[in-house]
């Protein structure tokens, strides 16, 4: 019965009219020629490659913005020859001050710097190289704020606290950088103008204030009325008082870049302190930072990507599955 | 010839590294137009989402994976992707409420017996459900193993033979009824 069965429903296949095979046939000899074609690629490839196009831009986005975050990198100059610390950072010029109605264009701007540095010098070079780090500190007009060095065998090493006038902060870094082999540096720098204006601004109405007081002070009639006044001119000498504390301090945070020096023991290996760093030393310290730099783009970068890879292969998979089912749908 | 079409598609074919896409076509037409239409019902219909098969199928024949199943069970994805479109097209376009008889599919000249035994099929075939005629339509009108079922209908093989047991059994007892 089965066999029969299969003979008959055989038998229902429906066949196509004459001549529709040949028809075909022929379109299928031709390669199926396109009626037009659209200079635009078709839309199975477009879509992929806009998503890829969207990843990429997402992943270069994000990583462009992570590295922003950071501090910049800056060549610094040891022994004669610009060199880059292994973990050397720097903040950028610190960017345009935030749109402040109380920050007047022209006015010069306040930015309050700082620097760490980290040092390596032999340990029988330890309390020489720290004088010079005071020497450096003073050549440049600067002081030196704290300062600590242990020479024995357990605490070798020591930290200063330096201020440097900002404005020489450059070149001193330069210097201290040459005094023995520079292990990190980093720089910061952020912009105080807008706390220093208002506070300037309000000291000058407080000046403005205690000028008007001392005139109405001097037109007073009755005791009472003036005794009311020195009351208000005490308030204001301790506000004048207050503000212009709070502007030397600003002002001195913002001349002098605050600088920290750690010195460490160890052995140069990119070459005698002060000798300079050039030669195959160097040249393989430049060669590791760039692969460094370049192996930490690519995992930032595929940190990005691979999310975003798999939500795209998540979200394909899933419409390829709705879509399946929405054709099944109409049997 | 042209040259699309005697260019080798390596793997296209279980049977021959080399076959073309024209020896394919001169294969599986008849089962693929065959397929198309007990789908569709509609000659017309049936022959447009045949030529679209093809096409798709020519076009994309690059991407066809030997490992992923036979080249019958490649093509017959295809072709059933193109017919269930054109369903959904139908539906919104709500033409055809009902499967229209083919006229043209009932030869006239039938002997009477044969006629009464097609005539028997076909009442039975009407009393499956469109996934289970589709079924059908797979294995004795386009002579797909269950394999390549299972692979055109995106279901596990056991499941296919499963089914499809289902439905030989409703089927011959709906024969079995109207004999």
């Amino acid at each position: 019965m089965d066999r029969e069965l299969a003979v008959a429903l055989a038998a229902e296949a429906p066949v196509a009219r004459p001549g529709f095979k040949e028809e075909l046939r022929e379109r299928v000899d031709a390669g199926f020629p396109r009626e037009r074609r659209s200079w635009l690629p078709s839309r199975r490839k477009l879509l992929p490659a806009l998503a890829v196009a969207t990843c990429a831009v997402v992943a270069v986005s994000v990583v462009g913005l992570d590295r922003s975050d950071q501090h910049e990198d800056v060549p610094l100059s040891r022994g004669g020859a610009a060199e880059k610390a292994p973990n050397s950072t720097v903040a950028p010029s610190p960017t345009p001050p935030p749109a402040d109605r109380s920050f007047a264009p022209g006015r010069e701007r306040r930015i309050e710097r700082s620097a760490r540095l980290t040092l390596q010098a032999p340990g029988d070079r330890l309390e020489k190289v720290g004088q010079e780090i005071v020497n450096t500190t003073e050549r440049y007009r600067g002081y030196v704020l704290s300062s600590s060095l242990g020479t024995g065998q357990d605490d070798a090493g020591g930290t200063y606290e330096l201020r440097v006038p900002a404005g020489d902060l450059r070149d001193a870094l330069r210097d201290l950088g040459r005094l023995g082999t520079v292990r990190s540096q980093s720089q910061n720098g952020q912009d105080v103008t807008a706390g220093y204006v208002s506070a300037a601004d309000r000291l000058q109405a407080a000046r403005a204030e205690r000028r008007s007081l001392l005139r109405r002070l001097e037109r007073a009639g009755d005791q009472t009325g003036a005794e009311a006044l020195r009351r208000q001119l005490d308030l204001n000498a301790r506000q004048v008082s207050g503000l212009r504390s709070q502007l030397r301090e600003l002002r001195v945070r913002t001349d002098y870049a605050a600088v920290s020096v750690t010195l460490t023991s160890g052995e140069d290996n990119g070459g005698a302190a002060g000798a300079g760093g050039d030669g195959l030393g160097g040249a393989l310290d430049d060669a590791l930072g760039s692969l460094s730099d370049s192996v930490e783009l690519l995992v930032r970068a595929l940190g990005v990507a691979i999310p975003v890879g798999a939500l795209a292969l998540l979200a394909w998979l899933a419409a390829r599955t709705v879509r399946r089912r929405r054709r099944d749908a109409i049997l | 010839m042209n040259e699309a079409t005697i260019e080798p598609l390596a793997g296209l074919d279980t049977h021959t590294a080399t076959e073309s896409f024209g020896d394919l076509y001169e294969r599986s037409f008849d089962r693929v137009y065959a397929y198309v239409q007990s789908m569709l019902h509609d000659r017309a219909a049936a022959e447009d989402v045949t030529a679209q098969a093809f096409e798709r199928a020519y076009r994309k024949r690059r991407s066809y994976r030997p490992g992923r199943g036979s080249t019958e069970a490649w093509l017959f994805g295809i072709a059933r992707n193109a017919a269930l479109d054109e369903l959904r097209r139908r539906k919104r376009r709500a033409h055809l409420a009902t499967d229209p008889e083919d006229l043209d599919a009932q030869p006239l000249d039938d002997v009477a017996e044969t006629a009464l035994r097609r005539q028997t099929v076909r009442a039975a075939l009407d009393t499956l459900d469109p996934r289970e005629r589709e079924l059908v339509a797979l294995k004795y009108m386009a002579g797909l193993s269950n394999t390549e079922i299972a692979k055109v209908v995106g279901i596990s093989e056991s499941n296919t033979s499963t089914r499809l047991n289902r439905t030989i059994t409703k089927l011959r007892e709906a024969c079995l009824d109207r004999i």
